[in-house]
């Protein structure tokens, strides 16, 4: 009988062994996803306080082209003093254009629309300006881009 | 311990999970999207938006729509009629 209850004490020894380390196990990882959490949740604060009017910025984009693209044809003094006071407040939010005519072409910052006969790799024309809000790339420049066609 | 990631792989976009807190929790990409184009250059080593951006100019080099080829055999009738139109070359 004694030996009997032995061996049902040590089961239940071992259940509650395994019990215990997976508990243990899920503690850790509950422990480990908020650690995470907290982690990304400051990241994301100081994200959302840079990047805040990104959105805006972005929209406030195509407008810009359309101003930039009607002044293309009209070269209208006034029109031309409003662009550049538009262009003065989008800077101050730490808008910044992408210079990439004539050089070497980059996907990190451009996106190829065309490829001509050329010299290898290069951007021949611009058909969008590509802009950065502070460090972050917030749309790329659309070009044309020169490769050796075989 | 480390941690788990699904993928969940689509023909044109990906989108990448992983595990926490009981739930699923997408991973975006560092454009800030949550799906990511399924698009790889294995010779530049880059992939997403940033491939996708360059296929025009390295179309031989730029790898997409691989699902479509996934799991299938060279002579299939759907893989012979891909390579017609895919600018890569598959052997």
């Amino acid at each position: 009988m004694k030996n009997q209850d032995k061996v049902t004490k040590d089961k239940e020894n071992t259940e509650l062994k395994k019990q215990i380390e997976v508990l243990t196990n899920d503690w850790k990882r509950a422990l480990a996803d908020y650690q995470n959490l907290q982690r990304r949740y400051e990241k994301e604060k100081i994200e959302f306080a840079q990047y805040a009017n990104g959105i805006l910025v972005l929209k406030l984009l195509s407008t810009l082209d359309y101003l930039e693209k009607v002044q293309s044809y009209l070269k209208d003094d006034g029109l031309g003093l409003a662009i550049k006071e538009f262009k003065n407040v989008l800077s101050e939010e730490g808008l910044k254009e992408v210079e990439v005519l004539g050089k070497k072409f980059n996907p990190e910052e451009m996106e190829a629309i065309e490829k001509i006969d050329g010299e290898e790799d290069k951007v021949i024309e611009v058909i969008s300006k590509g802009y950065r809000l502070k460090d972050k790339l917030i749309r790329p420049a659309k070009v044309k881009v020169s490769v050796i066609i075989i | 311990m480390g941690k788990i990631i699904g993928i969940d792989l689509g023909t044109t976009n990906s989108c990448v999970a992983v595990m926490e807190g009981g739930s699923p929790k997408v991973i975006y990409s560092a454009e800030g999207r949550n799906v990511i184009p399924s698009v790889v250059d294995p010779v530049s080593h880059i992939v997403g938006d940033v491939a996708k951006r360059q296929v025009v100019v390295k179309p031989r080099s730029t790898i997409f729509s691989i699902k479509r080829l996934m799991g299938r055999k060279y002579k299939d009738e759907s893989v012979q009629r891909d390579i017609k139109w895919l600018p890569y070359s598959i052997k």
